[in-house]
């Protein structure tokens, strides 16, 4: 009998020395929570970074198997504040241990104030006006900023060596910083800057393009606002065709929708993106993200969905190395989030004592023909850019 | 059906049974504050229809400049939240001594000017950007206050106050109809030149509604921003904040003393906690197949429904009583 028991035990410690007998000491299910809207007028761009948050958390556990797992439990906001905070709330009373999602600085300010009374970690890209970070809450953290997109606009109109800018703009917070963030550095290069802004309820937008094209005269317009912004704009252009060389757009522009939905509308067109569309995936990285995605969706995944995977995984990691050390809270989350430094499908994430990414640079798309090439900066350019080119020249 | 055979129930369901049932479900709490918020509204519309016989669609102002004045009185004077509330009705009061030139419309156009009001006052919020913080809003606006040793700034806090903002502004109501002013109101609907003639003052009156339901929304304006602690000028004079309010009273039955709260409470909390787990998206569908119907089989709202079931049951009980 002795003998069978040390036999067993012996075998057992050959096991473990070798590694052969694994046994997870404290596998756990990790419930994130997401609230994002999926209807109302933020539909497109919430379903884009939903996607993105679900091919993370599959990544994840296929990553962890075994070993752990990750869950999301999601709620529509319907674009309204109020119902993002309710969402929170019951996402909370549900067990998550963190969030990860949101679109709108209006609607992130909020519901991540609820995360934080609920001492939650509360990740985002949906949000860049500055005020969000400075409210002291230790565990809100973004991948970008207002200043990532500008520095690419700015990079994208110097190389096109322009001399007088039109910049058309919607009265939001984030525009109007990411408009006047574009106007100093352009102004400082000796670009001249004439500067409209518009209602956010703007549709018709004939008199702003006329203006342009009769008194501004400039070499191009960039236009700072949301899709049907973008959409009102283009259409005022096509029908004036203002003599200029390029349109440029910001966030919500080079997307695979944009491109599939209004493709001669966005011919020639150039809108921040991190990769092309349909994307061409070369990293080992890119690759196990379009494959967990293509996995789940039937199309190709544009900037937005990037970003929702690379936050949603950030914080997957974050909460695994807190596990590790023995306690998954705010506090511990934090830390790992704050120790973070490392390059993503979003570029190089470093997070600042107020949770902002002060490496995020955006890159620059160019719509054609129904594709999206990236055209700067030429580093990660993957054609040259059409210019000058507009949607009607 | 006596006001107290309703309001009785409705009052001990809502001070005593939902507070002993949820309040450990911040969740749900928050809910039926937000539906309360609703009411509110619903209500100062419903009194300023109902008595004032004006069909507004600018409420959004009242409600926005009452929760501009209570964020701004808090967050740049320090002013305590509930001084700032009480003042906040009489900023969104003195709103509506502007919108006043309206009052010589009538039907769609003084609905249509009082929409116009609401889009001014959301571009000077807009505007006024040292003030108001422009597009960007204020976040962080503080909480409701600690007092008397109780806690107002949790969910349990909020719906109490809220609760008590909303019955308050139902005996305001029920003190105004039961008055001369709400004879001469009712008067009024029915042939206004002819109180004219023996002598009403219908503008006067007319205003005085205006500025009653002005002050009310602006409270409750003031109390949902420092319960969602954020203002943007788009949130704040959202005309979310106009129609929903409307939906719900016509729904409860504008022409009832409850019946705005019923409907604001029924409509809110079916489509959030019922239908939207029914349908995650488009949940709204049904509430508008809902709604539709009940205006078909029911214009006067879902109140004389519950009344008349009441009476029903009433008159079988007493039926029984006397044959036995």
């Amino acid at each position: 009998m002795n003998k069978h028991i040390i036999k067993s035990l012996s075998a057992v410690a050959l096991g473990l020395s070798l590694n052969l007998v694994s046994v997870p000491a404290f596998a756990e299910n990790f419930l994130l929570g997401e609230h994002t809207p999926l209807s109302g007028k933020l539909a497109r761009v919430g379903t884009g970074s939903h996607r993105g948050i679900l091919s993370a958390v599959k990544v994840l556990n296929e990553k962890y198997n075994g070993q752990h797992s990750f869950e999301v439990k999601t709620i529509d906001d319907e674009s309204s504040p109020a119902k993002a905070v309710s969402a929170v709330e019951k996402l909370v009373s549900q067990g998550v241990i963190a969030f990860t999602g949101g679109y709108s600085s209006g609607i992130i300010g909020p519901a991540s104030e609820a995360a934080h009374k609920a001492n939650r970690v509360y990740i985002t890209f949906g949000g860049v006006a500055g005020p969000l970070s400075k409210r002291g809450h230790e565990g809100f953290f973004r991948i970008n900023n207002t200043a990532g997109y500008g520095k690419a606009i700015i990079g994208l109109i110097s190389d096109m060596g322009l001399k007088k800018v039109s910049i058309l703009y919607s009265n939001k917070e984030a525009t109007v910083k990411t408009a006047e963030f574009v106007e100093k550095g352009l102004t400082e290069g000796g670009v001249t800057i004439i500067k409209h802004e518009f209602d956010g309820h703007t549709k018709d937008f004939k008199s702003i393009i006329n203006k342009v094209k009769l008194q501004d005269k400039s070499e191009a317009i960039l236009m700072v606002g949301y899709e049907t912004d973008y959409i009102g704009i283009l259409r005022a252009a096509k029908l004036l065709k203002p003599k200029v060389k390029a349109m440029i757009g910001i966030w919500s522009l080079a997307t695979g929708k944009m491109a599939t939905e209004f493709p001669t509308l966005m011919e020639n067109v150039y809108g921040t993106s991190m990769l092309p569309f349909p994307v061409a995936f070369t990293t080992s990285e890119q690759k196990v993200f379009h494959t967990a995605y293509t996995a789940e969706f039937d199309n190709e995944p544009s900037y937005l969905e990037q970003f929702g995977y690379v936050q949603t995984l950030l914080l997957g990691e974050a909460i695994i190395a807190a596990h590790s050390k023995g306690e998954v809270n705010l506090k511990t989350i934090s830390e790992e989030l704050r120790k973070t430094d490392q390059m993503t499908l979003a570029g190089r994430v470093r997070f600042d004592e107020n949770g902002d990414n002060p490496e995020f640079v955006q890159r620059v798309g160019q719509h054609r023909t129904g594709k999206i090439e990236i055209v700067w900066p030429l580093s990660a350019k993957t054609s040259d850019k059409a210019f000058p080119g507009t949607p009607w020249n | 059906m006596s006001n107290f055979r309703i309001f009785a129930p409705l009052a001990i369901v809502m001070y005593i049974i939902v507070p002993f049932l949820f309040s450990g479900n911040d969740y749900l709490m928050g809910m039926i504050a937000t539906a309360l918020i609703i009411a509110g509204i619903a209500l100062a519309w419903a009194l300023l229809g109902n008595l004032g016989g004006m069909v507004s669609f600018g409420h959004a102002a009242f409600f926005g400049v009452g929760a501009y004045t209570s964020a701004v009185l808090t967050m740049d004077y320090n002013v305590p939240v509930f001084l700032a509330m009480i003042i906040a009705g009489f900023g969104a009061s003195l709103a509506s001594v502007f919108m006043m030139p309206a009052l010589r419309l009538h039907g769609p156009y003084f609905a249509l000017a009082i929409l116009a009001y609401a889009h001014i006052f959301m571009i000077l919020a807009t505007e006024m950007t040292s003030i108001t913080g422009g597009a960007a809003g204020l976040l962080s606006i503080p909480n409701l206050p600690v007092f008397m040793g109780f806690d107002f700034g949790t969910k349990l806090g909020g719906y109490i106050v809220i609760l008590n903002i909303v019955s308050l502004a139902l005996v305001v109501y029920h003190l105004i109809r039961r008055s001369t002013y709400g004879l001469a109101l009712k008067a009024m609907h029915d042939s206004e030149l002819a109180t004219r003639i023996v002598g009403v003052p219908a503008t006067q009156l007319k205003a005085i509604m205006l500025v009653v339901s002005a002050f009310i929304t602006g409270c409750v304006g003031a109390f949902n921003a420092h319960f969602i602690n954020f203002l943007d000028p788009e949130y704040a004079f959202s005309g979310e904040w106009t129609v929903i309010p409307i939906v719900a009273a016509i729904f409860g039955g504008y022409r009832t003393l409850s019946g705005p709260v019923l409907g604001a409470l029924f409509i809110y909390l079916a489509d959030q906690l019922v239908f939207k787990s029914l349908l995650p998206q488009g949940h709204q569908l049904i509430l508008g197949a809902l709604l539709g119907g009940m205006i078909l089989l029911s214009p006067s709202g879902l109140l004389p429904i519950i009344t008349n079931m009441f009476k029903r049951f009433s008159k079988k009980g007493d039926a029984q009583h006397v044959e036995s």
